[in-house]
């Protein structure tokens, strides 16, 4: 008994030994302080952060190249590069409940609309770079410079190359016409991919047309929505449905796999390019921004130029099957080979804009 | 007992005491259900008129299948392992035990893995039989599917939970029911049932909750329920209102479920009639039937741990050298560290606060007993907002008050990880609250009356009475708590600090970029290291027992 009230006291004076330790730890770790909030203190503060030789990162994407090139940023400016990874969405919430307090330099994801949202909600700020600017083409950036598009993905038709002839295939909406019934597969309405393109389409076409597209797939839909990108290509593989939408990295990515048997899956279907006589097919992007409170401002705007560069850019496409947003840059043997596209030409800052009206189309017409 | 004066004066310590960390607890929540009662919006009635219905209906099926399916899983092992002896029973013990140390959507990634298209069932049937098969027989992205994973990843809640309550019922209850000639079905089900209601309805009320709280299986399987609908309402409509007005509608539910807890519950306080209790000497099976048992027990531990470990094994001799590296070991440290601190903190808290609720009955014990597992009730994320707004304001204060001393003013605590410990004492706090209580429950007051009685006061008693008799509890607890810490992850992700990532978060990592197999190295060390916890936890236990 006495041994257990011992053992209890032990525990209990490591508990408060440790979290005496985390805090101090974290002190240490955390030097980015923040003098924004007090009056007294801020231009201290302010200098201070300058000569801080560290970029504050949040980002979505969480791949090997990426951290490669983090390396290697720090290695070329001796600038460090601290990380928080996470759900873009999330990252977001995160960024607009910290506000002016946040340590974020940088926030990093996927998909334009989210960009687009972070502008709207405040929470990145505009950067002068000709760098950028000279780097990035227009269409891939917000107009008033506050986010920077980084790698391209293509929301293609991905078809079974036995069953289907790629002649069959024209456009989104051909789609939706009564010969593809129960032939067509795509992941739920919850994905910020068919969020983006459904909201590309309300640009485009208008809501009550691009509603008429949503429910047309949905009845095709030879499946409830079910799994992500790569499911939707193995059940055409497996004779579920004909054709899937979905992008083009993940065939890069199962390709480029140890999976002998995703690599066949990838292998036995056909990537087409729709709408190449109309509007152009849809592309969504990785992107960065500063942040609106950047305790860091020059340091991430380095960073950001960085990314961009041609070096960068190569990794992304030749690591992870991404198209460069770098025209200097070529993309890698694999995208080559699936040809050159005409992309459809809407400022990406729309995929945000629409985002919820495409929800509320998605909802409405019972595609899950 | 509340006659005596002396004694609600001490009481009043732990009263206090409990108060203080309830208080600590309903903040957040607090923070969360004033939002609830504002009306509604136009993304408010769009929910309610395209989307509610089915929301709940999916929730409901899926738990009431999963809570039955677990009760009958976990209660019959846990029988079976207490009153037989058969072939590999000390093995099979603390091994059903296991798979609560597979995280419920590495469960769901691994079975898809399994049974989809490029699985290795189908692969063999296509490329050695030359099989095409029906895809929808192997389809597990479906309401069955998920409550299939919930199933095997959570019936070892009730297992544990119930099998420390059978293993510390005294032989002569069992006894007596077969003196009165009941057979051994029959006394499951007239005698070791009925004892370990409160056990049992316990337990599954934590497989509930999870599954309640759970977002990586239904998102991944795509199915709609309450939860997946407040991270769409949240981040894909971008209102907080509204997700909130859902997770009150979660809350709602885990109410309704924490009534039917009390009211099956019951009001009785079983323990042990005898004093001295001497424990269940199982019964030595022989022939078809210790087979049987055994094929049962076994048949059930390789569904739900072997064989999602050994697809995980696979796939990390195909991806070992792309992925590992030197920062899987410290991921393993961060992971190992957060996790013991919260449940040490958990575990301190429950027993404070469980011993005020055992002394002193009334309202404002329920009350508080209650409290105790609202964080359980909120979606994680959520709870992440409240305390992430909750250190910052705290932040400000410090630095505010720094500032009037002329002190270099900084902010200490945000991004800590003190506030995502903060998170996970609130968050779980229910699992081990309701490991000690039932323990507290299982011992009875008799003992530490007896020590009042002869003037130890009730910090003395609880040192030196309850305590000892409560180390089961405790160690079972801290297990429960701590494995679930290591699992967890929307908290974690969302209150990581710079350059702190656990072996969960890079798990999701993977997993969310659909690369599953590059997950498994991750995954493998989550479940090593649960599993590694479980057995030390496991050997402790059997010790003193003897």
């Amino acid at each position: 008994m006495k041994k257990f009230t011992v053992i209890l006291s032990m525990m209990l004076a490591l508990m408060l030994a440790l979290t005496g330790c985390v805090s101090s730890t974290n002190n240490n770790g955390n030097t980015a302080s923040q003098g924004n909030n007090t009056e007294e203190g801020t231009n201290e503060e302010a200098t201070n952060e300058q000569e801080s030789g560290e970029v504050n990162v949040y980002t979505s994407r969480h791949y090997e190249a990426d951290q490669a090139l983090y390396k290697k940023f720090e290695e070329e400016t001796g600038i460090k590069v601290n990380v928080v990874e996470g759900k873009g969405e999330e990252l977001m919430e995160r960024l607009n409940i910290e506000g002016e307090a946040t340590e974020a330099d940088v926030y990093i994801t996927a998909d334009a609309g989210n960009l687009h949202q972070a502008k709207e909600r405040e929470l990145l700020q505009a950067v002068e770079s000709d760098v950028l600017a000279e780097n990035i083409p227009e269409k891939l950036r917000d107009m008033d410079n506050h986010w920077f598009g980084l790698t391209k993905r293509a929301r293609v038709i991905v078809y079974d190359k036995e069953r289907v002839s790629p002649e069959e295939l024209s456009t989104y909406e051909a789609l939706t016409e009564p010969e593809w019934k129960d032939r067509v597969v795509v992941r739920s309405s919850e994905n910020m991919y068919n969020m983006s393109l459904l909201a590309s389409f309300i640009d485009i076409m208008g809501r009550d047309q691009a509603k008429e597209w949503a429910q047309g797939i949905a009845d095709n839909m030879a499946r409830d929505p079910e799994g992500g990108d790569r499911d939707q290509a193995k059940a055409v593989v497996a004779g579920e449905a004909d054709v899937a939408i979905m992008n083009t990295y993940y065939i890069g990515v199962m390709l480029n796999g140890t999976d002998e048997e995703e690599k066949k899956v990838a292998e036995n279907v056909g990537v087409f390019f729709p709408n190449q006589e109309t509007t152009g097919t849809h592309i969504n992007i990785s992107g960065a921004g500063v942040t609106k409170h950047a305790k860091n401002k020059e340091n991430a705007i380095k960073f950001i130029e960085f990314l961009s560069g041609e070096e960068a850019q190569g990794q992304f496409a030749e690591a992870n099957s991404e198209y460069p947003v770098n025209a200097n840059v070529e993309p890698s043997e694999l995208l080559k080979s699936w040809g050159e596209f005409k992309e459809q030409d809407i400022n990406l800052s729309k995929l945000g804009e629409n985002q919820q009206e495409a929800i509320r189309i998605f909802n409405e017409v019972g595609w899950k | 007992m509340g006659r005596f004066h002396w004694s609600r004066v001490r009481h009043k310590g732990w009263a206090l005491a409990s108060l203080l960390f309830i208080t600590i607890i309903l903040i957040p929540n607090l923070l969360i259900a004033v939002e609830f009662f504002t009306e509604g919006n136009d993304n408010w009635l769009h929910i309610r008129e395209y989307l509610l219905k089915d929301y709940l209906q999916n929730t409901v099926v899926i738990i009431i299948f999963t809570s039955l399916a677990t009760m009958l899983i976990g209660t019959s092992l846990a029988w079976l392992i207490t009153i037989y002896q058969f072939p590999m029973r000390n093995f099979l013990k603390w091994a059903l035990i296991l798979p609560l140390a597979i995280p419920p959507y590495i469960a769901a990634y691994t079975f898809h893995g399994i049974l989809n298209y490029t699985g290795v069932i189908q692969t063999t049937l296509r490329n050695s039989f030359d099989m095409q098969v029906n895809q929808s027989y192997f389809n597990i992205m479906s309401i069955q599917g998920a409550i299939f994973i919930f199933t095997v990843t959570l019936f070892p809640y009730v297992y544990a939970i119930t099998r420390s309550f059978f293993q510390n019922l005294s032989a002569s209850v069992l006894e007596n029911a077969r003196l009165l000639g009941g057979n051994d079905i029959d006394t499951f089900f007239r005698v070791a049932l009925p004892i370990s209601r409160a056990a049992i309805v316990g337990s599954v009320t934590l497989v509930i909750l999870e599954v309640l709280n759970d977002y990586g299986v239904t998102s991944y399987f795509g199915i709609q329920t309450v939860s997946t609908a407040i991270f769409r309402t949240w981040y894909g409509m971008m209102d907080l209102d509204s997700a909130l007005k859902l997770a009150g509608t979660l809350m709602v539910i885990v109410m309704v479920v924490l009534m039917f807890e009390r009211i099956l519950r019951g009001r009785k306080k079983f323990f042990d009639p005898s004093s001295k209790v001497r424990p269940i000497q199982p019964k030595k099976l022989t022939g078809a039937k210790a087979w049987g048992v055994f094929a049962y027990c076994f048949g059930i531990f390789t569904i739900a741990f072997i064989i999602p470990l050994l697809q995980l094994l696979r796939w990390a001799f195909m991806t070992y050298e792309k992925v590992f590296n030197a920062q899987f070991i410290t991921l393993a440290k961060n992971s190992v560290f957060v996790a013991t601190i919260a449940s040490l903190i958990i575990i301190f808290v429950a027993l404070i606060i469980s011993n005020y609720t055992r002394l002193q009955s009334g309202l404002l014990t329920k009350f508080i007993s209650r409290v105790t597992t609202l964080g359980y009730s909120i979606p994680g994320a959520a709870i992440a907002i409240a305390v992430i707004t909750i250190f910052m304001s705290l932040d400000q204060y410090i630095v505010t008050f720094l500032a009037q001393f002329n002190l270099k003013p900084e902010f200490v605590l945000r991004t800590t990880l003190g506030m995502l410990i903060f998170a996970y004492v609130i968050r779980f706090l229910a699992i081990g609250f309701n490991n000690i209580e039932a323990g507290f429950e299982k011992i009875g007051n008799r003992y530490s009356e007896t020590s009042r009685m002869l003037g130890a006061s009730t910090l003395r008693t609880f040192f030196l009475v309850d305590l000892p008799l409560l180390r089961g509890a405790i160690a079972s607890g801290f297990i429960l708590v701590f494995v679930d810490i290591l699992k967890e992850l929307p908290l974690t992700l969302f209150l990581q600090p710079f350059n702190f990532s656990t072996l969960a978060t890079q798990a999701f990592k993977y997993a969310n970029d659909e690369r599953v197999q590059e997950a498994s190295i991750a995954s493998l060390m989550i479940i090593f290291i649960s599993a590694l916890c479980i057995f030390i936890f496991h050997r402790v236990l059997d010790k003193e027992a003897n």
